[in-house]
């Protein structure tokens, strides 16, 4: 029987019980569409995030931080990703405002001068002071994180993002100049300024270090307004900043001990910041962890990996269960034709042929499944992402996932769900085959 | 003339649960082209085991069964189901597939013939003008008369030119005035087409209508007599 005929007859065969055979593939619809909008969802969020990192940390930079976990404290070291409390955290993945790590061990704005002596790799460095305050305008106490950093180093390293919307970023600020984040003038992200440029602000930091506690405060002037950066703000300039000079925050906040230190290398070849960064470590006895965007890229990468894997794993089951469902369908509609075998046998129909007959109907399913899956998941996918998009989870307009569709996950779920479909179809479809026309024919 | 059917001390037994029943007990029968053979028996007399193995569904135990001159118990299952698209087979129970339209009934058996779409669908509407169903083509079988389904089974059993029809209690099911347009139907194949019949049936004035009646009792041939019309 020619292969056309053949698909002919299973297409026919399915037709016949329309409800059936729908109930049978929106079992692997719902499968396939899981599968496809979460790993869109994920892949799109770590291209989000990658992209977000890329931006704030280029790979020919260190960042420098008190402590000696390596890598941990990218992750564990006080807020996360993204996180927006206490008005985000810009400068560096999310390490406390309040530097010091159980070690003991400060850094201090002047190690910059040793730093820049460890080696002809290294550009340049400078610090970051962080602290948790706020602006104070006539009628509006808004929370942000104050950053105090050299302006001129700062605008050469974020080049990209450090960039003024209105108004200008002094290279060579005086003491009360200050830079804003976009969404410190415009904390409802709808147009609604709360000063301009050259306007006055009372910039407020709570000291907690005195008693009683105090606010301390002064009056700034603000210079300029940065263009909307957007992401999750890491490693770099943030929507939610208060950039003040280096020198006026180690008054401000009464201190010389900076949060981080910031490294710019000549290369970005492995090689380099390998040998830059065990410099620096042997320099302070391995009190201070080296961050390099090559390493936080590639463990943000197996973190998705994982992430992927399991929620992957997750969705994969309830292909499982749709697989079942095929099979226990499949086993009703053997019984139920059973005289219908005998009689194609009867017909000269090779044992082959019934087996492709099943096994075509399998397919169809699987293939009508999974196309209409992806189209689910993938509709799915940006509804959701629109959502979390829309601030409904208090991302603001900051927190853009675009969902990612890569050809391998398209081709692997389309695999995938004909392979289960098939797989299962196996079993009763073998059964079919096997059949002895004799018994068949008699089977009322 | 030539040999389409031959049987040589033909035997079959099956295992009823643990008892054995020798539903065959040395059958011998030859039947030739052009032919119109009736096989006449009570039931239990082992008719419908000749009947699978006239229509190569079945295996003897012992014995030889020679259609259109091979020998099927030598024969793989692959190798039978191609031999069976050489017997035109129409059952008791007209077993057409009900979802498929008489046309597409008749297709059926060529496009598992590996017959192409253009040259089956010419050929089954010719089929069903022959057996008088011109105006019934695209009617499904639940829409058709049982006469007109047994001719529709006729049609599906004729269309890949067979070496003979093979019909099993083909008025079974049937009320007399149709099962006497069947039968008169069958008997224009036989002597206007020439085309050998073999017919299995219990209904001894049907049998009658053969050219030959071959009367079975208790596993073996006990009559093989020409009839008188």
């Amino acid at each position: 029987m020619k292969t056309i005929d053949i698909f002919g007859y299973s297409f026919s065969a399915i037709r016949l019980r329309k409800l059936r055979a729908a109930l049978t593939t929106l079992g692997v619809i719902i499968g396939i569409a899981a599968i496809v909008a979460l790993l869109s969802i994920t892949q799109g969020l770590q291209a989000t995030i990658t992209n977000s990192l890329q931006q704030g940390l280029a790979t020919n930079t260190l960042i420098v931080t008190p402590g000696a976990s390596a890598l941990g404290s990218a992750t564990s070291g006080g807020g996360s990703f993204g996180a927006r409390d206490g008005g985000g955290n810009g400068g560096s993945f999310g390490l406390g405002g309040s530097s010091s790590s159980g070690s003991g061990f400060n850094l201090y704005v002047n190690y910059t001068d040793q730093i820049d002596s460890l080696s002809p790799d290294i550009v340049s460095s400078f610090a970051v002071i962080q602290r948790p305050g706020f602006v104070e305008t006539n009628n509006f106490n808004n929370t942000v994180t104050i950053y105090g950093v050299d302006f001129s180093k700062y605008s050469q390293q974020y080049s990209k993002t450090f960039i003024a919307a209105s108004g200008t970023i002094p290279l060579s600020p005086s003491d009360n100049q200050i830079v804003v984040g976009s969404r410190v003038n415009d904390p409802g992200q709808n147009g609604t300024l709360l000063f301009s440029s050259n306007d006055s602000v009372g910039i407020i930091w709570t000291n907690a270090t005195t008693i009683p506690i105090i606010n301390e405060t002064y009056k700034a002037q603000v210079s300029g307004v940065l263009a909307k950066v957007g992401g999750f703000g890491i490693g770099g300039p943030s929507d939610d900043g208060v950039y003040i000079p280096i020198t006026q925050a180690e008054s401000f906040f009464g201190t010389t001990q900076c949060d981080t230190i910031i490294v710019q290398l000549k290369s970005s070849d492995n090689a380099t910041i390998t040998n830059v960064s065990k410099a620096i470590t042997d320099h302070f006895d391995g009190q201070v962890s080296v961050i390099s965007s090559t390493a936080v890229l590639s463990l943000l990468s197996s973190i998705f990996s994982t992430v992927q894997l399991f929620l992957g794993g997750i969705a994969a089951i309830s292909l499982l269960v749709a697989g079942i469902g095929i099979m226990n369908i499949m086993i009703v509609s053997l019984i139920e034709r059973t005289r219908e075998i005998g009689i194609l046998k009867a017909l000269g129909m090779k044992s082959r042929t019934v087996l492709t007959i099943f096994l075509g109907e399998s397919v169809i399913i699987g293939l009508i499944g999974a196309v209409a899956g992806i189209v689910l998941g993938w509709i799915l996918a940006n509804v959701t992402a629109r959502v979390l998009g829309s601030g409904v989870f208090g991302g603001g307009g900051g927190f853009k996932i675009t969902p990612l569709l890569t050809p391998e996950v398209l081709i692997g779920a389309l695999a995938f769900g004909v392979g289960i479909s098939v797989i299962f179809a196996l079993y009763p479809a073998w059964r079919a085959s096997k059949l002895k026309p004799v018994e068949a024919l008699r089977y009322e | 003339m030539t040999t389409i059917v031959e049987a040589i001390d033909l035997k079959k037994t099956y295992m009823l649960g643990k008892v054995p029943v020798e539903a065959l007990q040395g059958v011998n029968l030859k039947v030739e082209t052009g032919d119109f053979v009736s096989i006449l028996g009570p039931s239990g007399s082992g008719k419908s085991t000749m009947l699978n193995m006239i229509g190569a569904l079945d295996k003897p135990t012992a014995g030889t069964m020679l259609i259109d001159g091979v020998d099927i118990s030598k024969l793989t299952d692959n190798q039978l189901a191609d031999l069976r698209k050489r017997i035109g087979f129409v059952f008791q129970f007209f077993n057409l597939i009900p979802r498929l339209t008489a046309k597409d009934n008749v297709e059926l058996s060529m496009a598992i013939a590996d017959m192409g779409k253009a040259e089956r669908k010419k050929k089954a509407i010719e089929l069903l003008e022959t057996v008088g169903l011109k105006d019934r083509i695209n009617h499904k079988p639940a829409e058709l008369s049982g006469g007109q389904q047994q001719r529709v089974a006729i049609a599906r059993a004729l269309a890949n030119s067979p070496k003979f029809l093979l019909l099993d209690e083909p008025t079974g099911n049937i009320d007399s005035k149709t099962a006497s347009e069947v039968v008169a139907l069958i008997n224009k194949l036989n002597t206007e087409q020439n085309v050998s019949i073999i017919m299995v049936t219990h209904d001894q004035y049907l049998a009658r209508e053969a050219k030959r009646t071959v009367q079975m009792f208790d596993g073996q041939i006990i009559s093989d007599v020409v009839n008188q019309k």
